[in-house]
């Protein structure tokens, strides 16, 4: 089974019990429709970073303070601000199938989150290509609102970026992203190559989460 | 006066800002409009060596300035703004070039996303584009660029406030992407459709691309546009070095490629990212001998969405009737009872079977239209990106509507009737939009086709005084119904020749009005409609769900070499034989319970609909429907039935009531309501699935539900409680940075409606979490809420 439908049956709280053939058709129908109708973009940039005397990460004029971050980012000298989104077409599509089909909705929903973290993940991988030619691999991308990575960081990260400008992608007055299937996320790039990096979802503290992957 | 000059002479912007002010020690982050008074004399400096360059416009250093984006401590708008402005005319002064120097007021995007997709209300971008703008024209500003704008939604809003509040002429451009469209999707036409109907001065494309990469859309603009074109490119495609973002293509080349551009037909050219003062000293040497292209009035009729431009003329287009209440009921209800998602449900179906426009009309007595155009609208614009057609009587609506509606609306409709004229065309010319015309006056509906072209010719004579052109006029010939009018049809086909033939103007009927009276009327219809589409018909609005009409549409395209190979026809009907519903085979002596439990959303609604006939609906919902929601609620309670199967059984019961309610309606026999509830995803939360899940099966259990949607203010949820004697409440919240509205609307729950029930849910809540900000109940699936509101309501 590919990946991301297994990344969305999990969304869909099956848990470790396999997904009935009605409910994995919806889901191979759902990434079609996203296929067609999805805009997805996605805009980056490097820059140095530096752990500051008190514990601070500090890329250019922004300081971070978190701790979980800070374990995630130990030995990287570079950073890498990321942003993407689906578009706002995915929320329009999202919006429509909420009023036709509840069944076919959340099923959307979970496609959606599968098809963009896919899509970041082919990101990161572009951009962990270029970083090898300079002797920098790449640590697994970690959000604001993960951990202690507090989401206000939401703010600056979305400013360096340009996101409205660049991708359409803007936050509102709460820090919610607007289009909805978005991601913003700090990537760390050492000059170490760690021989197993452990993935976002296994390195949340949440060991009960229904959600979780293993 | 720069208009004078526009379009007759070709005219020259200046280059890139933030490049130069990075160079001259710009931190990342720092916001550049507060060197206006911090760094005055850099500022000065980089307008003058434009101006040296050749420049003949200079835009302001105010970007980023407005309430939005800017959140300085130190400077207010106001001082930025002002200085921004004196600082471009300094520079004039002291270069002295001998030539009128224009200072160009820059208005950049708020970086916020509108509503319905984002949180930022129309009003509020208006309002903070007003501010600037007048403070702008008050400093001396000779114009009003807006540029980089990515959504036409807030370029409406902008130029809406440009125009409402100066007297400046208003330039406008937009950013493309390679592909030829805006990041919220919208292509060229529906850009410029926009953009000429609010009667912009100049209009055009800059940022997101190199000189080269704008060709195939700078074609695009100089075939649609009626106005000169701006032009403005990046230094190339931006690339990285460092953390910076910079730009490759030199002076020599950029110069070369604007030469094109120029002689390809662009009005005004100038640079952006990346451009520098050498650039634009290069573009202006290099284009001295270029001669300008002169505009050229463009004759397409289009109506535009935020991401979708509808040509009319090309074969004939299909407005979708259905969202109007007149003749029924169902409909007329949900207007009351401001069940919007019926609504937005119609106009779905509409596009999903085929309407390329979709005709809103939502005028009823003891109505607030106005209140209800604008919000249906609005709504409609959230689920689909089809043009939408303003279909009202009422000034007041048809203003409102136009005013938030994002794009150029069809706007249904004005008369030949002065009285009619003086109301409409003034807000077709203030707002833009396609206008159908009524063949009627004050004499009433000519009974021959001569009366009837000679007030389409009024109407169109009488639009030019407003400045609305021909091609923005769609006549409508009038179908009168042939049970009364015997020659009705003939006349209404002649009409249409000859508005096609002798006018040179389009067409549209409303088609069904051909058969009142008669039996069996879609025959009637459908033949009346091939006929119409055969005299000229440019679109019909009719019912898309109509097997027959659609048929015709399609035969006519096909027949007519409208359709390309058939491919339109081939692909609709070729598994017509196999998609007939054929339900009774499928189900194969299924019961109801199980096609519930299966989710099997047609076989239930056929099975219902022929148990129907036999038995009562409420055995059926007793001796079914309950127990296969029961043994399903159940399931996924122990984790053997998931959520999405919950939901088809949920949908498939839903289908099955829908039947029932039918029925019971007819035989005016009532399902009692357990009770009324109040959902609603809390204020500043968008995010509503987990309340849509919610509302779904409490409907199921026979629960009224009143949803109030999402980004709910705490007070609107209050008094709906007090209003409706509500005694339960669900509330949803995603983020933890929403939860505090919950906790408001709950604290303002209990002190103006202490007796009512809050129950709360949503991805960061947990049970401490809800004990903590006064939730009487934490539901951690949707199936609690059920069982919560059913312990509720059977104390």
């Amino acid at each position: 089974m590919e990946k991301r439908v297994k990344e969305a049956v999990r969304y869909l709280g099956f848990g470790r019990n396999a997904a009935d053939d009605r409910t994995l058709t919806l889901i191979r129908s759902c990434f079609t429709e996203l296929e067609h109708m999805a805009g997805p973009r996605y805009i980056c940039r490097i820059f140095e970073m530096e752990m500051t005397e008190d514990g601070k990460i500090g890329i250019g004029r922004l300081k971070i303070e978190s701790r979980s971050l800070s374990r995630n980012l130990k030995g990287c000298d570079r950073i890498v601000l990321f942003g993407a989104t689906l578009g706002a077409e995915t929320d329009r599509l999202l919006n429509r199938t909420s009023l036709t089909d509840m069944a076919k909705a959340v099923v959307m929903q979970a496609c959606a989150a599968a098809f963009l973290e896919e899509y970041c993940d082919e990101c990161q991988m572009k951009i962990g290509e270029e970083l090898e030619k300079e002797g920098r691999y790449l640590r697994p991308r970690f959000s604001p609102g993960y951990g202690d990575f507090d989401i206000r960081y939401q703010e600056p990260l979305m400013r360096m970026l340009d996101c409205a400008k660049t991708i359409g992608l803007t936050m509102t007055e709460n820090y919610m992203m607007t289009p909805t299937k978005s991601v913003t996320a700090v990537i760390g790039a050492s000059p170490v190559k760690e021989r197993c990096p452990v993935e976002g979802c296994e390195a949340c503290g949440k060991k009960d989460c229904l959600y979780r992957r293993n | 006066m720069i208009r004078e000059r526009l379009g007759k002479e070709l005219l020259y912007f200046d280059g890139g800002m933030g490049t130069l002010l990075q160079e001259r020690g710009l931190e990342p982050g720092e916001l550049p409009e507060t060197w206006n008074l911090t760094h005055a004399e850099e500022i000065r400096e980089i307008h003058r060596s434009y101006i040296e360059a050749g420049s003949d416009i200079i835009l302001t250093n105010t970007f980023g300035a407005n309430a939005l984006k800017f959140h300085d401590d130190t400077y207010s708008l106001e001082q930025i703004v002002t200085s921004a402005v004196g600082h471009v005319r300094a520079a004039a002064e002291t270069a002295g070039a001998g030539r009128p120097i224009y200072t160009a007021l820059d208005i950049g995007p708020t970086g916020k996303l509108l509503k319905p997709m984002g949180d930022l209300d129309f009003e509020t971008a208006y309002e903070a584009f007003k501010e600037v703008m007048i403070c702008g024209e008050k400093a001396g500003a000779d114009l009003i660029h807006i540029e980089t704008m990515s959504d036409t939604y807030e370029l409406k809003a902008a130029v809406l406030a440009a125009k409402e509040n100066t007297s400046l002429p208003v330039f406008a451009t937009t950013i493309f992407d390679e592909r030829g469209k805006l990041l919220t999707g919208a292509d060229v036409p529906s850009v410029i459709a926009l953009l000429e109907g609010l009667r912009v001065d100049a209009l055009g494309i800059n940022c997101g691309m190199g000189p080269v990469q704008m060709f195939p859309v700078l074609e695009q603009f100089l075939k649609y546009s009626s106005l000169p074109v701006i032009v403005k490119p990046n230094a190339g495609l931006p690339k990285q070095r460092d953390g910076q973002t910079y730009y490759d293509v030199s002076p020599e080349e950029f110069a070369e490629d604007l030469e094109k551009i120029v002689e390809m037909g662009a009005a005004a050219v100038g640079g952006c990212c990346g451009t520098t003062p050498a650039h634009i000293r290069a573009m202006t040497e290099r284009c001295r001998a270029c001669s300008l292209i002169p505009v050229t009035e463009k004759e397409y009729t289009v109506v535009s969405s935020y991401g979708r431009s509808v040509f009319l003329g090309e074969g004939t287009k299909i407005i979708g009737e259905r969202i109007n209440p007149t003749g029924k009921k169902r409909f007329k209800q949900a207007l009351k009872e401001h069940d919007l998602d019926y609504v937005l449900r119609e106009g779905i179906m509409q596009q999903d079977k085929g309407a390329h426009i979709l005709d809103v009309n939502v005028g009823l007595p003891d109505i607030d239209e106005p209140a209800l155009m604008r919000e249906v609208v609005q709504e409609l614009q959230s689920v689909t990106n089809l043009p939408l057609q303003i279909d009202t009587v009422d000034p007041e609506a048809m203003e409102g509507a136009l005013r938030i509606y994002n794009g150029k609306a069809m706007v249904n409709s004005v008369s030949g009737k002065q009285e009619s004229m003086n109301t409409v065309f003034p807000l077709i010319r203030k707002y833009g939009g396609v206008v159908i015309g009524l063949t009627l006056d004050e004499n009433g509906i000519p009974a021959d086709a001569e009366g009837r072209v000679q007030i389409a010719r009024r109407i169109i004579g009488e639009a030019a005084k407003y400045g609305i052109r021909k091609k923005d006029i769609v006549i409508d010939a009038l179908a009168m119904t042939i049970s009364s009018e015997p020659e009705g049809a003939k006349v209404t086909l002649e009409t249409l020749r000859r508005l096609r033939d002798e006018v040179g103007v389009c067409t549209v009927l409303g088609v069904s009005n051909i058969s009142f009276g008669l039996p069996s009327r879609p025959t009637v219809n459908a033949a009346f409609y091939t006929m119409a589409m055969m005299n000229g018909l440019s679109a019909g609005i009719i019912n898309p769900a109509s097997e027959d009409m659609m048929k015709s549409w399609y035969a006519y395209h096909a027949l007519m070499n409208l359709d390309a190979n058939c491919e339109n026809y081939i692909a609709k009907y070729s598994g017509a034989q196999i998609s007939e519903p054929s339900g009774e085979k499928k189900e194969n002596g299924m019961g109801l319970q199980a096609a519930i439990e299966k989710g099997l959303k047609e076989e239930a609604h056929g099975i219902t609909e022929r148990m129907a006939v036999m038995q009562a609906p409420l055995d059926i919902i007793n001796s079914e429907l309950i127990p296969a929601l029961n043994s399903v609620g159940d399931g996924f309670e122990k984790g053997t039935v998931f959520l999405p199967q919950l939901l088809m059984s949920a949908e498939a019961a839903k289908s099955a009531f829908a039947v029932l309610k039918e029925k019971m309606d007819k035989s005016g026999e009532v399902q009692e309501k357990k009770g009324k509830i109040v959902l609603a995803t809390v204020k500043g939360d968008i995010h509503d699935i987990g309340k849509n899940i919610v509302k779904v099966l409490l409907e199921n259990y026979s629960f009224e539900v009143i949803d109030l949607g999402k980004d709910v203010a705490p007070e609107r949820i209050v008094d709906t409680v007090l209003e409706q004697d509500i005694r339960l409440v669900g509330l949803s919240a995603l983020m933890t940075t929403t939860v505090v509205s919950m906790e408001e609307t709950i604290r303002q729950l209990r002190e103006r409606a202490p007796g009512c029930l809050v129950m709360v849910g949503g991805a960061v809540l947990n049970q401490d979490y809800a004990d903590m900000i006064g939730a009487d109940f934490y539901g951690k699936d949707a199936m609690q809420s059920v069982h919560y509101a059913q312990n509720v309501f059977d104390e």
